[in-house]
Order: structure tokens, then C-alpha cells, then sequence
């Protein structure tokens, strides 16, 4: 028990150490201290992980009936090993781009926070602790957008401050009644409402669970609560547009699977108007999402809104609520944080060595850093879902899994849908790659100068990027686990 | 009887005459006199509420020979004495967190004025939270009311003197209208004991004469006392009592004097009226709609507010608002929800007073907005105060504002017909705190360029911090385990009736 307690908390209290020490004598010893602490972490979830056989661990009462209680099952240990691996590429890409900014160890410490507090989420084991640290998440990430303290940062901090508050007071709101209703608040798959109360109070436990789903909703982006998204990512530094973008957006995704899959049970919602109306709004937002990246120039920007498509897709996944389906939108869970990931931090990686923000600017790139192109280039064809990448593999089971959901009109709504938005995000995405690599006869080539980013800004890239592709080569040994998970669920 | 029994007459009549003895003595004195009465004051009810825990059933002190029901009575249950106590320890904070403040803006010659007005102040808070008798109730009230008019007006400037008439006017209203309802009831029942008073209601509600007298009554000591304890619509007299006082006397009016009021208002509810009696009465209801506007209506003051101290005032309104909603739930869980939030709101106001205080302070003593930018790097401990008082105020878990609004949200799903409502003000309300406090927080951790302003340290200020420590301690404490309190706050509500 002692490794889940310490995995949580160590970054936690590493973090709060950082900012309320004195300031490091020099940037060696702050880096140091942060990749320690970060070394020390995966050490640590690893033996929780590895070691922790899905027991409960109550840390204490909040009041009698509402135990902070912790626990660690196959979810957990993939949404873990997500945030991890992302935390830790992201983490090292700041050693070098954080550089330019002021207030680093402001930055170190949120950020450590913000990892502690995203383990905590994923091994929450029941309603009231994920709630706890949802509200935490969102103050502790806060400090993370806002951190140059522009005009337009803070307007954006509050912006998601204030979405996510609504989201999460939505969320309490339902607490408030499967409380109530419910047997326990405890996570158990396959749903925790008996069966007498689903019969009874069938239409408000339905309006509960709609609620409930919006107000998760919010942090992963999804219609009619995802105007914070394209906002308040690409205002913050690189690397912590990363981390929003790939990771933060998917504690919203974690508290809908927990919610529909461990507190209502697919069983309860299959067939009701709340699957339907949740189908209709993911692939509106795919579809919205596709759309507004595709339109806009500044890149940062465009991959927000790509975030806010892309989320839609697992969602889309998990409210067919088949096995397969889900299946695809756990993979892509995987397949999207890494690539955002990498995007994100190719993108930090050009603004930080030409300065360069927007689409058209980025002509010519590829001749100056052909390494972090091809990195770009190869996960832009994941996210679109060509083979042989990662992206290919989720989005095929979320297709066949719709297609044999046999929901009528969704079944083949659902492919086509996600078929246009994969069509738009080759168009957002690889013109600037053809740009880059290929710009054109009237391109000035004197002018180009080798701007290869340095080894702690490419080595998060390439590994990101090769975990996308051999996902996408191997995925046998991830799909059989989370078929583990499936066929609790299902 | 044993001797503990006596502690509650105790410590009210202790606390007269150390108002006594200080006015005649030096400021230095009275100051030490004040510090040493609260400290025995706690030590007083802290045994007051073992004894009681340990015999688990309540007693009544006759006062003098005379015995009910003529004579005069004092009541020790678990949540009186539970009240008590917390209010000792939050005027104990409260007064030396704002120590310093106090020898600046309060004249030199003056100063042991304020401490015989604390000392009245807490024995009249005492009174009204132990009294079995409504007339000395009354009593109590009026002097509870000079003594805070007193608290408004020493730190001397136009702001003051104008907000302490106001207070003077309104609170005098107020004891009015309670003055009216206590002599209806006399009238009615010819009982001033709140036990025989309760007997004798019991039996004309059952006989169903004098039903609108009684209504009347009822009306009258409702409105009166939610009057006192600034219920909105009744509110406009708080801001500038709050935000322009000295810092101790707004931490001690907003978390003490308008709370003393709202657990006289459910003690008459439980002990004269009876619960049945005042939940069929219309009245529960008005209470129930004032809360909800209350909250919506003193959070948009707030927000529109660009003086910190007047926000943290017009966030009290709010603050009101929920426990008169809690009250007018109309349930058990409502009461002890509403009076939990009592207590947190108490320990989480008088934080953000304090810790306001020592944020103005570095920024030129001014409270506008603009000015405090930054404000929390040049005094770390009162930034970090502030933010855990707003984090609180949001209902952030871990904190006692999480606990008072998960409890109000269980009272109100019990209620079928209340519960919409409630929920969707406390929602809005959620939102709405967030907004000013988040925009504060914000604020206060933007950095500045320049170094306009002083950076106060640890040395200056050390007592101050120690203070604030015990401030978050407590405001953890109630939010992270919360049952032992909630359990006694139950417990107190059954041995009311």
C-alpha cells in the first residue's frame, strides 16, 4: 500500500517543496532535483503497479460514508503508464525549452504536481476521490496556463478555471444522488445502482447520468462545453500544452469511462436517450473539431482544436458501448496522448529555435530540421490513421466496432463521420509537412541554415513518435490486455 | 452537583467583570487580562463539553434561588457548549491576528477600551449561546449590539462612524422586533423559560386558538433576528461595518456576532417554538427563499465589489445565505448542515479577514484591487492564507467549505420539494464564489514589475503567521475529518428537544 500512497504523494509534496523553497543556486541543481524526483516517481508507480493486486487502500474518512480510498486495477495501470510516459517526454523537453521562460521552479513544481495529482486520479478508487483530485487537477494546472501572466494567459487560465469548475460542481451534483442511490460509491464494473432503485427512479438516475457526462465532458473537450479547450492550450509554455492537451484532457475521459462503465453500468444506459444524445454530441464535435483546426493558422492553436476532435473519437468509442468499440477507444487513448504529445513538442521545438507560430511560416522548415519533420510527419500519419502507425489500429476497432453495434442510423453514421474528420486532419496536418519538405521553386535555399533542436528537445520526440509507430506494429499484447478490462465491462 | 456543572454561569459572569476590572486598568493590562480570559474560557467549555460528552444528557442551571418558573436558568448541552468553544478559540485568533493592526488605527489612549468591548462582547455571546431564558436573551442582545457598535467605531474616521450608525439603526430594528415577539409570547403563554414557554405553545397550537397571534410571533423574532444576522434582504448595513472596521473587529463581527444571533434563532426554533410548530408555519419557507437569494445576489455584489475587505463582507451575505437556506430546509440534516456551516464559515472568514489584512499591508494599505497585484509574493504567508480561505470558500475537498456544501446538498436531497432549488442556487452560488476568489487569487500571485512596495518576512510578523497557521489547521481539520464534529453537532440537536 506504501507505493501507491508514496507514488501519489512524493511528487505532490516534491512539487509544493519546490515553490515554497528558496530558489536553487543554480539551473543544474533545480534539473537535477526535477529529474530525480520524476525517476524516483516511475520507480515508484512501477512497483505500485507491479506489486499491488487490486486491494483497497482507505487513506482516511472524509465523513463516515466517504472513505479517500485508492486502488489499482488494469484501467488504472493504463492510464498510469500513459501519464507517466508523457509526463516524463514532456518533462525533459523543458529542460531546454523552458530556458527562455522566467520562473522556472514555479513551473517545476505545478508540474510535479499536476503528475502526482494525475496518479492520484488513476488509482482513485471511488467516486468521491476522483472528484477530489478532479477539482485538484484543475487548480493545481491552472498555474501551468497562466504561467507568462499575460493579459491573454490569465484571461485563458480563468477561462478554464471556470469551465472546469462548472464541469466539476456537475459532477458533484450527481454525486450527490447515486449517494443516494446507489449501493456504494465504491468503482465496480458492470455499475453500482441496484436493480429496485434503476427501476424506480429510472428517469432521473438517466438525467443524472447526463449531467454527470457533460460535466466530465468539459475537461475532455467535449459539445456544448469545449470553448475553454482552444483557448487555454496553446497560450501556455510548449511543453505544458503537451501535457494539457495529451494528459489533463484525459482525466476527463477516465472519469467518463469510470462513471458510465463503474457507476452506471453499460447495461443501464445501453438503448436510452442518454447513449443517444451522447453519440450525437461526439460526433458533432469530431466533425466541429476537424473543422475549426482546419481552418485556423496559427499551429498551436490548429492542435488544440485537433485535441478537441480527437477526444471525441474515444468518446464516440465508449458510448457505442460494444467491445470492440471500446477497445478502439482505449487504444486511441494511448495512440492520442503520445501523438499530441509529439506534436505539441515539435511545434515548442520550431517556435523555441526560429520563433515561428503560424502554418505558412512554416515553409521551408523540413531543410532546416529534418529530424524533428519526420518525427512530425510520421505521427501526423497516426493521428490521421494510416498504417502502419498506432492511430491506424485504435480507429479500425472503433470502426468495426460501430459498424457491428448495430445501433440503428450511429452504425454507419459513426465510420462516415470519422472517415470526413480523418480526411480533414490530413488536411490540417501534412501540408505542412509537403511545405516544409518540398517549398517550392521560389523558395530562397541560401538562406537555409541547419536549426536541429538539441538532444533533451529531440529525445521526448523520437521516443514518443517510435511508441506511436510500434503500437501501431504490435498491438496484439496491448489489445489482449485491454480485452482484460473489456470483458469486466461490457 | 458537581463543580463543572457551574463552569457555563462561569465563564459569562468571568467575562463581566474582566470587562469591569480592564476599563480602570492601562492598555498593556487589559490587553494581558483579555488574552488570559479567553485562554480560560476555552479551558471553561473545553471541560463544560467533556462533562457533558461524558454524562451524554443535558442540565439546567437555575441562577439564584429561585426556581422555574420564576427565576432565571442557564442550559449546558453538547452543542451549546460545542458553540462555545469555537467561538472562544475564533475570538482568541482573531484578536491576535489583527493585533498589530489595531495598535495602528485605534488611538493610543484607547486601546483597553477595545479589550473591555471584546470582553463584553464575548460574555453577551456566551450568554446567548447558554441562556434558558428569553428575557436575558434579550439583555444579552442589546449589549451584544453596543458592544460591536463600540468595536465598528474605535478605529476613528467618517467610514466608521457612518457604518456603525447604520449597524446602531438596523441592529436596534432588529432587537425591536425581537423585543415585540418576546412580549407577544409572554402575553400568549405568560412564561419567560423557554422550556415553559415550549409546554404552553405546545398546548395552544394543539387547541388552535390564537393561531395568527402565534404566527405573528413567530414572524416577528424570525425577522428580527435574521435582521441582526445581516439575512439578505436585511443586509445593507454589513459592508461598511465589515470593511471598514479595524481587522479583528470585522473577523469577530462576520464569524461571531451575526452567528451568536443565528444559534439564538435555532435555539428559539428547537427550545420555545418547537420544530413541528415553526416548520408549519409559513415562515420556514420565506427563510428558505431569502437564504437562496442571499446567495445568489451577495456573490454578484461581491464580484462587482473593487475593495478586497468589502468583497470578503458581500461574500458574508452569500455565506448567511446558505445557512438560512440549510435552516429553511426544514430538516434535521438541514439544521446540522446549516450549523455546520457556522462553524466553518466562522473559521474560514475570519482567515480571510486576517489574511486580507496582511495583503493590504504591503501594497500602501490599499485595498483596491489594482494595487494588490502581486501582493502575495511581498507577504508569502498571508497569500497562501488567502488562498486556502478562498479555496475553502469555493468547496475545494480537503477543506471545511467542501464538507459544509456536501452536507447542505445531503440535506436537500431528502427534500423532495426543496431539493431542485437548492441545488441549483448552491450550484450557481458554487460558480459565482469561484469567480471573485479564483479572480483575487489570480491577482494577488501576478507579479509586478518593480519594487514599488515593501516585502514583509517571517521576523516582522511572527505571531501573525502563528496565527494564520492555526487558521488553516482548523479550516483542514473541519475538512478533512469532519465526522467527530458532525457527530456532535447530531448529538447537540437531540438534546435540544
Amino acid at each position: 500500500m506504501l507505493y501507491i500512497i508514496l507514488s501519489i504523494f512524493f511528487p505532490v509534496f516534491a512539487g509544493i517543496f519546490l515553490l515554497a523553497g528558496k530558489d536553487m543556486r543554480n539551473r543544474k541543481s533545480l534539473l537535477l532535483t526535477v529529474s530525480l524526483v520524476l525517476i524516483v516517481t516511475t520507480v515508484l508507480t512501477i512497483l505500485a503497479i507491479t506489486l499491488m493486486g487490486g486491494e483497497m487502500i482507505t487513506l482516511f474518512n472524509l465523513t463516515d460514508r466517504l472513505p479517500i480510498l485508492f486502488r489499482v486495477d488494469e484501467l488504472s495501470v493504463v492510464f498510469s503508464v500513459m501519464v507517466l510516459t508523457v509526463s516524463v517526454c514532456t518533462g525533459v523537453f523543458s529542460f531546454e525549452y523552458m530556458k527562455h521562460e522566467e520562473k522556472e521552479k514555479r513551473y517545476y513544481g505545478f508540474f510535479l504536481i499536476v503528475l502526482g495529482v494525475l496518479l492520484a486520479l488513476c488509482f482513485s478508487g471511488n467516486l468521491i476521490t476522483f472528484y477530489l483530485f478532479f477539482e485538484l487537477l484543475t487548480i493545481s494546472s491552472v498555474p501551468l496556463v497562466i504561467h507568462n501572466r499575460s493579459r491573454e494567459a490569465v484571461m485563458a487560465g480563468l477561462k478554464y478555471l471556470f469551465y472546469s469548475l462548472c464541469g466539476a460542481y456537475l459532477c458533484l451534483f450527481g454525486l450527490y444522488f447515486i449517494e443516494q442511490y446507489g449501493n456504494t460509491l465504491t468503482f465496480s464494473a458492470g455499475g453500482v445502482i441496484s436493480n429496485t432503485a434503476a427501476a424506480e427512479h429510472q428517469g432521473i438516475l438517466l438525467g443524472i447520468a447526463f449531467v454527470m457526462l457533460i460535466g466530465f465532458g468539459v475537461k475532455a473537450g467535449m459539445l456544448p462545453m469545449h470553448a475553454w479547450l482552444p483557448t487555454a492550450h496553446p497560450v501556455a509554455p510548449a511543453p505544458a500544452s503537451a501535457l494539457l492537451s495529451a494528459v489533463i484532457v484525459k482525466a476527463g475521459i477516465l472519469g467518463i469511462i469510470r462513471i458510465v462503465y463503474y457507476i452506471f453500468g453499460a447495461s443501464f444506459l445501453r438503448g436510452t436517450w442518454v447513449q443517444s444524445v451522447w453519440m450525437i454530441l461526439t460526433l458533432l464535435t469530431v466533425f466541429m473539431g476537424s473543422m475549426l483546426a482546419y481552418r485556423e493558422p496559427v499551429m498551436k492553436k490548429r492542435l488544440a482544436y485537433s485535441t478537441v476532435s480527437q477526444l471525441s473519437y474515444i468518446l464516440f468509442g465508449l458510448s457505442v458501448m460494444e467491445g470492440d468499440s471500446v477497445t478502439g477507444g482505449l487504444l486511441h487513448v494511448l495512440c492520442h496522448s503520445f501523438i499530441k504529445a509529439a506534436l505539441f513538442l515539435c511545434v515548442g521545438a520550431v517556435i523555441y529555435q526560429t520563433g515561428r507560430t503560424k502554418a505558412k511560416e512554416l515553409r521551408g522548415i523540413g531543410k532546416e530540421m529534418p529530424m524533428l519533420m519526420w518525427c512530425y510527419t510520421i505521427v501526423s500519419l497516426g493521428l490521421i490513421g494510416i498504417p502502419p502507425t498506432g492511430g491506424f489500429i485504435s480507429k479500425w476497432y472503433l470502426a468495426t466496432g460501430a459498424l457491428s453495434s448495430g445501433i440503428p442510423v450511429f452504425s454507419w453514421l459513426g465510420p462516415a463521420i470519422l472517415l470526413i474528420s480523418a480526411l480533414l486532419t490530413a488536411g490540417y496536418l501534412l501540408p505542412v509537412a509537403l511545405d516544409g519538405f518540398f517549398p517550392g521553386e521560389s523558395f530562397d535555399y541560401t538562406s537555409v541554415e541547419k536549426k536541429e533542436p538539441s538532444a533533451f528537445m529531440m529525445a521526448p520526440v523520437l521516443i514518443l513518435t517510435i511508441l506511436s509507430v510500434l503500437m501501431g506494429l504490435f498491438p496484439g499484447h496491448i489489445v489482449e490486455y485491454l480485452s482484460q478490462i473489456i470483458e469486466k465491462i461490457v | 452537583m458537581e463543580l463543572v456543572q457551574n463552569f457555563p454561569a462561569v465563564s459569562i459572569l468571568l467575562c463581566l467583570f474582566a470587562g469591569i476590572i480592564s476599563s480602570g486598568l492601562k492598555k498593556k493590562a487589559a490587553r494581558w487580562i483579555n488574552t488570559a480570559l479567553i485562554l480560560a474560557e476555552i479551558v471553561l467549555n473545553a471541560c463544560t463539553l467533556g462533562y457533558l460528552l461524558e454524562t451524554g444528557e443535558s442540565y439546567v442551571y437555575v441562577m439564584g434561588k429561585f426556581p422555574a418558573p420564576w427565576g432565571n436558568e442557564i442550559r449546558a448541552g453538547v452543542l451549546e457548549a460545542l458553540t462555545a468553544l469555537f467561538f472562544c478559540v475564533i475570538m482568541l485568533l482573531s484578536l491576535e491576528g489583527g493585533r498589530k493592526k489595531l495598535a495602528d488605527e485605534v488611538e493610543e489612549g484607547k486601546t483597553y477600551l477595545y479589550y473591555v468591548l471584546a470582553d463584553l462582547l464575548l460574555s453577551s455571546l456566551l450568554a446567548l449561546v447558554y441562556t434558558n431564558d428569553l428575557f436575558t436573551a434579550y439583555v444579552f442582545v442589546e449589549i451584544n449590539t453596543i458592544a460591536a457598535c463600540g468595536l465598528i467605531m474605535i478605529r476613528q474616521n467618517g467610514r466608521t462612524i457612518e457604518a456603525a450608525a447604520r449597524y446602531m439603526i438596523m441592529s436596534l430594528l432588529g432587537s425591536g422586533l425581537l423585543l415585540m415577539g418576546i412580549c407577544m409570547l409572554y402575553d400568549l403563554t405568560g412564561h419567560l423559560l423557554m422550556s415553559n414557554i415550549k409546554e404552553q405553545v405546545e398546548i395552544l397550537y394543539a387547541s388552535g386558538e390564537y393561531k395568527i397571534p402565534l404566527l405573528v410571533t413567530i414572524a416577528l423574532i424570525s425577522v428580527g433576528l435574521s435582521i441582526k444576522s445581516a439575512l439578505f434582504p436585511f443586509h445593507a448595513w454589513l459592508p461598511d461595518a465589515y470593511g471598514y472596521s479595524t481587522v479583528s473587529s470585522a473577523a469577530i463581527l462576520s464569524s461571531l456576532v451575526s452567528k451568536g444571533y443565528i444559534f439564538l434563532l435555532i435555539k428559539i426554533i428547537y427550545r420555545v417554538i418547537g420544530f413541528p410548530i415553526f416548520y408549519n408555519s409559513r415562515i420556514i419557507d420565506m427563510l428558505f427563499i431569502f437564504g437562496l437569494m442571499g446567495m445568489v445576489f451577495g456573490s454578484l455584489s461581491a464580484i462587482k465589489e473593487n475593495d478586497v475587505r468589502r468583497m470578503i463582507a458581500f461574500s458574508s451575505v452569500a455565506q448567511i445565505g446558505y445557512i438560512y437556506m440549510g435552516i429553511g430546509m426544514g430538516t434535521q440534516a438541514g439544521m446540522s448542515a446549516s450549523i455546520f456551516h457556522v462553524l466553518s464559515h466562522a473559521a474560514t472568514k475570519s482567515l480571510l479577514f486576517i489574511a486580507a489584512i496582511g495583503l493590504t499591508d504591503v501594497s500602501d494599505g490599499s485595498r483596491k484591487f489594482r494595487h494588490l497585484t502581486g501582493a502575495a509574493y511581498r507577504n508569502k504567508w498571508a497569500g497562501a492564507a488567502f488562498t486556502v480561505g478562498a479555496l475553502s470558500m469555493v468547496g475545494v475537498p480537503l477543506f471545511s467549505g467542501f464538507i459544509s456544501k456536501l452536507l447542505f446538498a445531503q440535506a436537500a436531497v431528502q427534500n423532495e420539494i426543496k431539493m431542485l432549488p437548492a441545488l441549483i442556487v448552491l450550484g450557481i452560488s458554487t460558480i459565482l464564489n469561484a469567480i471573485y476568489f479564483m479572480k483575487t487569487v489570480i491577482r494577488i500571485y501576478t507579479p509586478v514589475g518593480g519594487n514599488r512596495y515593501d516585502t514583509v518576512t517571517f521576523k516582522d510578523m511572527k505571531s501573525y503567521v502563528a496565527m494564520l497557521i492555526c487558521f488553516i489547521a482548523l479550516n483542514v481539520i473541519l475538512g478533512v475529518s469532519s465526522q467527530p464534529v458532525t457527530d456532535l453537532i447530531e448529538q447537540g440537536l437531540a438534546m435540544f428537544s
